[in-house]
């Protein structure tokens, strides 16, 4: 019985590749020829499947089962192009948490349930491009799923944003393919510069010290400043603020929850795949700072609630490289762990962001006051989101800051631990607005709506996993390996 | 009689003459959904036929005229079915005499790859280029001037063309497309550069490159959309086939010397077509520009002169013709029926008809090269085999120049898909057949681009 099982066990992990890309495809074309009333069924089951095999391989990584799970079959044969996907300690942290995000949005991220078959197309869309995007063992799948993903991010803010979202879909597209011509420029140059023509990252990893330094900084610097673009990191991210203004609650979750986080993964890859990078390591933990520090200042400037978010995004990004840039274990780890719990969190901002315009008809922080009395779940999920920003223990938060700066310490000395000061500036600030105007006793914002139990389940769920994450969280450091 | 791969040739010659014989013959009958039916399934046999002579590996010269081998079967297969395309998309709305010319022009565009010789690549280049002006021509004024410039245009072209044949013709005495004789292989051979260079602005005139395309726009516009969609699809195609074909076959030994011409063609080509599109308000002139740039694009590949820079020409070749024959039978819908011109005319596209919000934000993503479609997997190629001949500037060159094509492509994108509370407008049948194909094709070749590749190297390889 239990051998049975076991085999069974092992059959699954084997085929979770091959379920996590097939089933998005499949419900893409389920969603494309059923009616609009079925969208949503077909997209939270999609979902629903890829978080049910994220939580089984957490379970089987955990057991101590080898992280070596790959698949591959010839794509471009005459190019020496395969489709090679795999599960390694990294790829599955973020894939873990794109599976509760993009569930969570399928879930609750259509506040207003209109437009459900386009934007539960658009959602399994972008989770094919996630699944495809972090499971990649080859830099051609990368740049193809991660375009898939931008175009997908471009229709969410372009067909289902508000009414003024043309310069910022605009603004959002010129951004994005400039980030994806200069990666595919790139990872072209990789191809031809190694002397074994191969976009196989392990073969890459292996040959790239044979790539002169001349083309290595040139290739660095092309692919540096398309992740860099995506993350987004000063000075070059201007086009998030306008983006998350202009896209629907449903788009923001997915934007800042997991679009921005195919950059950090793609600096992690560039990281590993060139050995020149680490003599940029200190410039980049410098533009990491000034990036911190500059959004923070520009955040104070905001007065709508998803501009606020949007700049924290900016902010936990510039962490999330600071660490990276540390070249040392639990830099990087720290960086993918706040990878991690910063996609829970922000998804969970963006939907309260959502539901406070569902309610109140508005999202502009000095108009509202009091909403404790009208949206208490959405108010005090909105203050728990700002103490998890804060790295409140027991949350991932406080595991992902205490790795990234416990390494910055070692690799930086004391002055490591400045960009927490930002961070502090980032809880403050929030703590400010939701304190002045969400906490205020003295008068009430009238409620013109109210959200609906979806909303609810969805703020349960995202809440759920940041403290799972964070008060156990020897789950994810044992598959680390730390 | 033995059916083997020379009888099989022979056929096509057959069927291309019937093509002209029934076209010329076409005159005399009134009924135009006869002609319609006869040219389709002329065309269907031809592509038929040409699929099958490419699969099997033939190689026969015909009557020291006609060269069948794999690149010409190739694009005889692309074209028949590129025509067919067309002939749907004009179904109906087209006056007798079209369909005389569009044989005639089809008949010429079936013999430009076929070409054994100079002097038959010249009769079918013009046989399609002049067939084409007069089907632009009608009564109307607009109509009339694009055709008269693509005329004029078309006889500047010759003359040149024939002066260069004249420069080639002491090393090359029987004017065939092979290669010169080999004693003419010294550099600082001023008569040979000369002609490269003029064979390259001939030919440069028929496939739009800088500084020979001045026409472009004027004609796209002036013509009826369905014809630019043959012009832009068909004709510009045949000037590259061509260009190829005289590069590699008559000046295999040059190609240190034009290689840097076309390099520097492509780049002012991808400058020109791309700044230019970006102020274009009229739909149609935009797509012109936007057709000059890809223009542009399909150079890097011959610039690379290399087999994997013509497998990348060759596919770039096919999966642009797609691309803008797809985009073109949308704009003709709108334009015809709608009156629909400029890109605030699209306003609510996507509202309006869904199909159409969504099969022209298909073609546009594929035109600035995402993956997977047709369009990226061309871009692809090029690139990498310009950084294969070691052209890393040129091929960054391109990438900039596919970045900046966003902005156009965007706009028209972005246009479609805002509110409006104009009405529901229906897409005709033989439109969304037209467009139904051509998406077809780029999202599914897209998804696996391995077959194209493999029929684009393998032409490639049979031309170097």
């Amino acid at each position: 019985m239990i051998a049975v099982a076991y085999a069974l066990v092992q059959e699954i992990a084997k085929y979770s590749i091959a379920i996590s890309l097939a089933v998005p495809a499949i419900a893409l074309l389920l969603i494309a020829i059923t009616k609009e009333k079925f969208s949503r069924i077909i997209g939270m089951a999609s979902t629903g499947i890829a978080l049910a095999v994220s939580l089984f391989l957490l379970a089987y990584l955990y057991a101590g089962h080898s992280s070596a799970i790959n698949a591959s079959i010839p794509f471009i044969s005459s190019l020496n192009i395969n489709f090679e996907m795999g599960i390694n300690p990294i790829s599955f942290a973020l894939f873990m948490m794109s599976s509760i995000v993009l569930f969570a949005t399928s879930l609750a991220g259509n506040v207003h349930r209109i437009r459900q078959k386009a934007t539960q197309f658009l959602i399994v869309l972008f989770q094919l491009a996630s699944a495809g995007l972090f499971l990649s063992l080859n830099l051609f799948i990368f740049f193809i799923f991660w375009d898939i993903g931008v175009i997908a991010m471009f229709f969410f803010i372009n067909s289902l944003g508000s009414e003024s979202r043309k310069s910022a879909a605009m603004k959002f597209l010129i951004y994005e393919i400039l980030a994806s011509s200069l990666l595919l420029f790139g990872i072209l140059m990789i191809y031809f510069y190694t002397p074994v023509h191969s976009f196989n990252i392990s073969t890459i990893i292996a040959n790239s010290s044979l790539i002169p330094a001349g083309e290595q900084t040139a290739i660095f610097a092309l692919l540096f400043i398309a992740f860099i673009i995506n993350m987004p990191v000063f000075p070059f991210h201007l086009w998030l603020p306008d983006a998350h203004t202009e896209a629907p609650t449903q788009g923001s979750m997915l934007l800042s929850g997991i679009l921005t986080k195919f950059g950090g993964f793609g600096v992690i890859l560039l990281f590993e795949m060139l050995p020149i990078s680490k003599t940029f390591g200190n410039y980049i933990a410098a533009l990491a700072v000034i990036s911190a520090f500059y959004s923070v200042l520009a955040m104070m400037k905001q007065d709508d609630i998803k501009r606020v978010i949007a700049y924290s995004t900016i902010t936990e990004m510039a962490i999330v490289l600071f660490g990276i840039s540390e070249f040392s274990s639990f830099g990087l780890y720290g960086g993918v762990y706040a990878m991690l719990s910063h996609g829970l969190l922000i998804a969970m901002l963006f939907l309260g962001a959502g539901s406070i315009e569902v309610i109140f008809n508005t999202r502009n922080i000095h108009i509202l006051k009091g909403i404790v009395k009208n949206a208490r779940l959405v108010a005090y999920s909105l203050l728990a989101g700002v103490f998890i920003m804060l790295g409140l223990p027991l949350s991932s938060a406080f595991i992902a800051d205490l790795l990234i700066f416990i390494g910055a310490v070692s690799a930086f000395g004391i002055a490591g631990i400045a960009p927490l000061l930002a961070l502090l500036l980032v809880g403050a600030f929030l703590y400010l607005i939701i304190s002045k105007s969400f906490m205020s006793t003295g008068k009430y914002t009238r409620a013109v709506g109210s959200i609906r139990i979806e909303q609810r389940i969805a703020f349960c769920i995202l809440l759920l996993f940041i403290f799972i994450f964070g008060a156990f969280p020897f789950i994810m450091l044992s598959i680390f390996k730390i | 009689m033995v059916i083997n791969n020379i009888s099989i040739s022979y056929l096509i010659l057959i069927l291309v003459a019937t093509l002209f014989a029934f076209s010329i013959s076409f005159s005399l009958i009134r009924n135009k959904k006869a002609k319609f039916l006869q040219l389709v399934v002329l065309l269907a046999l031809l592509a038929l036929v040409s699929g099958w002579l490419f699969i099997s590996n033939a190689d026969a010269v015909l009557l020291n005229l006609f060269h069948i081998y794999r690149f010409s079967m190739l694009f005889t297969c692309l074209f028949s079915i590129l025509f067919i395309l067309i002939l749907v998309l004009s179904y109906d709305s087209e006056a007798d005499y079209f369909y005389t010319l569009l044989g005639i022009i089809a008949t010429g565009a079936m013999i430009v790859p076929m070409a054994y010789s100079l002097i038959t690549l010249f009769l079918a280049i013009e046989m399609a280029s002049v067939a084409t002006s007069f089907a632009i021509m009608t009564k109307n004024k607009i109509h009339l001037e694009a055709a008269m410039k693509m005329f004029i245009l078309s006889a500047i072209s010759v003359s040149i063309f024939s002066f260069a044949m004249v420069l080639v013709f002491p090393y090359n005495p029987q004017l065939a497309l092979a290669g010169l004789a080999s004693n003419s292989a010294i550099s600082g051979n001023y008569l040979i550069e000369l002609g490269i260079v003029l064979f390259i602005a001939a030919l440069g005139f028929e496939a739009a490159a800088f500084p020979f395309n001045l026409w472009i726009p004027d004609v796209y516009q002036g013509a009826r959309a369905n014809l630019t969609a043959m012009i832009s699809g068909i004709n510009k195609k045949i000037g590259f086939v061509a260009m190829m074909m005289v590069l590699f076959l008559v000046f295999a030994q040059y190609t240190w010397f034009f290689s840097g011409i076309i390099a520097m063609l492509s780049i002012a080509t991808m400058f020109f077509g791309n700044l230019v599109a970006m102020v274009q308000q009229n739909v149609k002139r935009m797509l012109a520009y936007s057709s000059i740039s890809q223009a542009g694009y399909i150079m890097i590949g011959i610039a690379a002169a290399s087999s994997l820079g013509l497998e990348a020409s060759i596919f770039q070749i096919i999966a642009h013709a797609f691309m803008i024959i797809g985009a073109f039978a949308f704009v003709f819908w709108l334009e015809s029926q709608y009156g629909m011109n400029t890109i605030s005319d699209y306003d609510g596209l996507a509202q309006r008809n869904m199909f159409a919000g969504i099969g022209l934000s298909i073609l546009m993503l594929s035109m600035i090269g995402i993956p997977p479609l047709l369009g990226f997997y061309g871009k692809f190629l090029l690139f990498s085999s310009a950084l294969n001949a070691r052209m890393a500037v040129l091929a960054f060159i391109g990438i900039i120049n596919s970045f900046i094509s966003v902005y156009y492509y965007g706009k028209l994108m972005i246009a479609m898909h805002r509110k409006t509370n104009k009405k529901h407008i229906m897409i005709s049948r033989n439109i969304a057949i037209v467009t139904g194909i051509c998406i077809f094709v780029i999202v599914g070749i897209g998804l696996y681009p391995e077959f194209f590749m493999h029929a684009a190297s393998i032409a490639a390889r049979a031309l170097l």
